[in-house]
């Protein structure tokens, strides 16, 4: 009398419940991420080559498909950063003696604050 | 007076009971017989709604009314013995604490734990868990051959708390039931066994540390994780066994750091 | 006890984890949808952006920024497909995308040096 072996796997495991789902869209936000990453190295490229292919890439910017990639990938951008400072908090916990600092506390000092600091500074540094 | 008082009491009383004796709720439950062998199949069985009854309640009420050879398990029924998790829809719970009135008037779909062997009906075989919980050393190391008599360890509030959180698993299972990496690779030594050897590693009177977390650095260890997360959100402890593998992580990555950058230091 | 060499990588996508977080989302919105309808001249707009980008601690950062995140994305699209269910070549999937992000690091320091 033999146990059943435990089922393996579905090809689609991931669908079975909204938690698993949401754990794929944390980890796919990379495939947005690293399309923009390469999108980014040819922008640097033509803003290294002079005003003319500027221009003309801003043309390109300009287009529907730029606003709509674009779109997709802040979406993306926003997802991996909220998902990655709420889960600081348990890679890091925060001691102070017996307690623990809160989640949120960590979260906003580590993660949250940081990120409007530097997202203001970027903003000032190449608009202001 | 006082009679008919009472009579009436009664009626009421009769009438509710009745009424409650009306309502069933469905339970779909997972049979497999070793004996005969084949696939499982899923069982109806209509079952009286109570609002107070949990899953095991239903259970209970089959095995004694209906069908003596449903074969599952259970205990303290209070959340502590860790011995009656189930996949209940689809999720693993202690059935002791998951209440009928939170999916009436729905059929519940009861199954042994995923991710497990199943030995008969509800039963799964958790040896393979016990080897895992084993093998990361969970008990306080000590360089000192220190005895009992010599008097206890001494241990602060604060040191206390430092590993605290991990001992309040009750070794039920449910964090490998939902974890899908567990399903992929059955050798992944697994949340409850890492939180179990942080216990340990963060309990300022062991001194097992440096052996431990040489444990916990192989592959099968803590790099198989991805922190779903999904083990801390089914633990009905609050153990939070994914944050005690990321931390598990942070340590492991140092000393893989210090092997890289100081080979010649102590092993 | 063989210990795993991942623990190198993950320290990679965990910073590249925090780059990414901290820098992309700000970077994201400025050249999908404040640069390409900026008000104003072109050609000093270009002239500023020239100089901020050729400022060095600026290129540093630069550098580190995206070749982190290569990082973070390789790693975490390498689990995503074992997650898919690619689990009979675990080696082959490492270098592919590790080599990616390596390649993706140099195409970075050869972009940014040359600005
Ligand atoms: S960590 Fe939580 S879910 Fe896992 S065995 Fe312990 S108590 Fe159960
Ligand atoms: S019966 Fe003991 S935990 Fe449920």
């Amino acid at each position: 009398m033999r146990p059943r072996p435990p089922e393996p796997p579905t090809r689609t495991w991931f669908m079975r419940t909204t938690a698993y789902r949401l754990f794929m869209i944390r980890e796919f936000t990379s495939v947005f991420l690293a399309g923009y990453l390469i999108f980014l190295l040819v922008l640097l490229a033509r803003v290294g080559e002079g005003p003319q292919p500027f221009e003309s890439l801003l043309v390109t910017l300009r287009s529907p498909i730029s606003i709509i990639l674009h779109v997709l990938v802040l979406l993306a951008a926003l997802y991996h950063a909220v998902t990655w400072f709420n889960l600081t908090p348990r890679i890091m916990p925060v001691r102070l003696g017996e307690e623990r600092l809160p989640d949120a506390v960590v979260a906003i000092a580590a993660g949250y604050l940081p990120w409007i600091v530097v997202s203001l500074a970027i903003g000032w540094a190449v608009l202001g | 007076m006082s009679a008919s008082n009472g009579a009436a009491a009664q009626t009421t009383e009769e009438s509710l009971e009745a009424r409650m004796a009306d309502k069933t709720i469905t339970l779909e439950v997972f049979r497999y017989d070793p004996a005969a062998g084949g696939d499982p199949t899923f069982q109806r069985y209509d079952v009286p709604y109570r609002s107070d009854w949990v899953v095991l309640d239903a259970l209970n009420w089959i095995k004694d009314t209906t069908d003596g050879s449903l074969t599952f398990r259970w205990s303290c029924r209070m959340g502590v013995c860790g011995s009656c998790g189930m996949m209940v829809n689809g999720l693993p719970k202690l059935t002791c604490s998951t209440f009928l009135k939170d999916y009436y008037p729905d059929p519940l779909r009861i199954e042994p734990l995923a991710n497990f062997p199943v030995q008969r009906d509800l039963v799964i075989e958790f040896d393979g868990f016990v080897e895992k919980l084993k093998s990361i050393k969970p008990w306080l190391i000590r360089n000192d051959q220190r005895d009992p008599a010599d008097g206890e360890l001494r241990q602060t509030p604060k040191q206390l708390a430092q590993y605290k959180q991990y001992t309040m698993c009750i070794n039920c299972m449910l964090c490998y039931s939902a974890c899908p990496e567990y399903a992929f690779i059955p050798g992944f030594i697994g949340p409850a066994a890492i939180a179990l050897a942080q216990r340990y590693n963060l309990d300022s009177r062991d001194q097992g540390q440096a052996e431990r977390r040489k444990l916990l650095g192989v592959q099968e260890a803590v790099w198989e994780c991805t922190f779903v997360g999904e083990c801390s959100a089914v633990c009905p402890k609050h153990v939070d066994p994914a944050a005690a593998i990321q931390q598990a992580k942070v340590t492991s990555t140092i000393d893989w750091y210090k092997r890289f950058l100081m080979p010649w230091g102590k092993k | 006890m063989k210990q795993s060499n991942e623990a190198f990588w993950w320290s990679l996508f965990s910073a590249g984890g925090v780059a990414a977080a901290l820098f992309l989302p700000a970077i994201v919105v400025l050249t999908g949808f404040v640069l390409p309808f900026a008000e104003g001249d072109t050609a000093t707009r270009h002239e500023q952006l020239r100089e901020l980008i050729g400022w060095w601690p600026v290129r540093v950062l630069l550098m580190l920024v995206i070749s982190l995140s290569f990082f973070h994305c390789a790693h975490r699209m390498r689990h995503l497909l074992m997650d898919f269910g690619v689990r009979s070549t675990p080696l082959l999937l490492a270098v592919v995308f590790y080599a990616g992000a390596i390649t993706g690091t140099v195409a970075t320091v050869v972009v940014i040096s040359r600005l």
